[in-house]
């Protein structure tokens, strides 16, 4: 690569932590790096450090309990939700959304964390940790916070965190185990792509819930939908929360027609 | 910074610069060409190889991020009695043209039979997914697939797709 960066691998959270807090902006955290190093690359990120985060004794930690929920580390990846059978029997959303995350290649990479840093309108795996009432925990040198999906994203590319700060896990709780749903994702090619609009429509004990990517700044959560109404009034009630644009991939009318075509298919299953 | 790897079954120790892919790394510190360069950014899986037992894009990892890992390249495929099986198939089923996907495309099948050793053709797609290959239309290489499965049965024949 052109640009010239210096990497580092901390052993140990604190190291990471300090680290962050010495450099700021100018450090920025490799986890899958299928998105941090060809941004590098094409010259839209600029670090002076590169911090591995995978070196960490708790980065792969993916457990669950019916107590505590689900704890996914920082570097576990999208393959490994896609192959934990207890994920996918507590959490079948989570392997819903990871299945039409890209390639082999890039899910055996990509980190569940990565995705939802990166803050792409078009990210994967904010749908099901959006409709799953999942948290972020967020460390700094300063201590910790957590942030619930739901007020994490604040634009295109922009989240609640501050310099200094790392996604070190997700948890997801032990109530939303056993959530159902269905995902649908429009690419211009079957196989793998970036989205051009997706909706997953899940269950929840407030009612349906339907969470939309690539149809507004951010991904969009519409939750407490009547278990009763049909796929035109659910369209309506979700029409309303997305504010898609037209970009290079389609017009801001199609991705809305494709978010309607999308709650037709889906609710008769979802319903069931 | 110097990192020690273990590529097809060998050690080596280099100086990597920190900003190097391990594509790069690859091609021009360990002289393996046949991982190939296409994109760079992590599409067309020109550049795919194992590394610790999983398919990657090697555009998208550094060198540095390799230190302690085992690769495998598509120099490690063949074994000395000549081409794999997989190889073979790819061969008699003409899943070859200008050859430039075919080192990625050949691991990433790899992967594929690891798991499934009997694949259906949806299967064998959605596999093949993040290889793109832009001469053969994809179904000489999914026959390759079929062929080099079938035979694994003994039976010769296509049945079980």
């Amino acid at each position: 690569m052109v640009h010239e960066f210096q990497y580092r691998a901390p052993r140990a959270r604190s190291e990471l932590l300090a680290f962050l807090a010495e450099h700021g902006t100018s450090a920025k955290v490799l986890a899958g790096g299928t998105d941090l190093l060809p941004n590098i690359r094409m010259g839209i990120a600029k670090p002076a450090f590169v911090v591995d985060c995978k070196r960490l004794p708790d980065a792969n930690r993916l457990v669950f309990s019916p107590s505590e929920g689900l704890r996914i580390g920082h570097g576990v990846t999208v393959s490994a939700i896609l192959q934990d059978k207890t994920v996918r029997e507590n959490y079948p959303l989570l392997a819903e959304a990871a299945h039409e995350l890209a390639s082999h290649q890039v899910r055996n990479r990509a980190t569940v964390a990565g995705n939802v840093v990166n803050a792409s309108p078009c990210s994967d795996m904010a749908l099901p940790l959006l409709c799953l009432d999942a948290v972020a925990v967020l460390a700094s040198a300063a201590g910790e916070r957590t942030v619930g999906f739901r007020e994490f994203f604040t634009g295109p590319k922009a989240t609640v965190m501050k310099p200094g700060e790392f996604l070190a896990e997700i948890r997801v709780p032990p109530e939303s185990a056993g959530r159902k749903g269905r995902y649908a994702k429009l690419k211009r090619v079957k196989g793998h792509d970036l989205g051009i609009v997706g909706v997953m429509l899940a269950s929840a004990p407030d009612g349906l819930r339907a969470a939309v990517s690539s149809a507004s700044p951010t991904p969009v959560l519409v939750t407490g939908i009547g278990a009763g109404l049909d796929a035109e009034a659910v369209n309506d009630l979700v029409q309303k929360a997305i504010k898609p644009i037209d970009d290079v991939r389609c017009t801001a009318e199609y991705r809305r027609f494709m978010v309607g075509a999308y709650i037709r298919r889906l609710l008769p299953e979802v319903a069931r | 910074m110097t990192i020690t790897l273990t590529v097809n079954g060998v050690s080596y120790t280099r100086d990597a610069a920190e900003n190097k892919t391990l594509l790069h790394f690859l091609r021009e510190d360990l002289g393996l060409t046949g991982t190939k360069e296409g994109c760079g950014m992590g599409e067309c899986g020109a550049c795919t190889v194992f590394l610790n037992g999983r398919t990657v894009n090697s555009c998208c990892v550094l060198a540095v991020e390799a230190d302690g890992a085992v690769i495998e390249t598509i120099e490690g495929e063949a074994g000395p009695a000549g081409l794999s099986e997989i190889q073979k198939a790819f061969d008699r089923n003409h899943a070859v043209q200008c050859g430039f996907c075919t080192p990625g495309m050949i691991l990433s099948v790899k992967e594929l039979l690891k798991a499934k050793p009997k694949p259906t053709v949806e299967e064998i797609k959605e596999a093949i997914e993040g290889n793109f290959c832009r001469c053969t239309g994809y179904e000489q290489i999914v026959e390759a697939v079929l062929d080099v499965t079938g035979r694994g049965s003994g039976k010769g024949r296509l049945d079980h797709v």
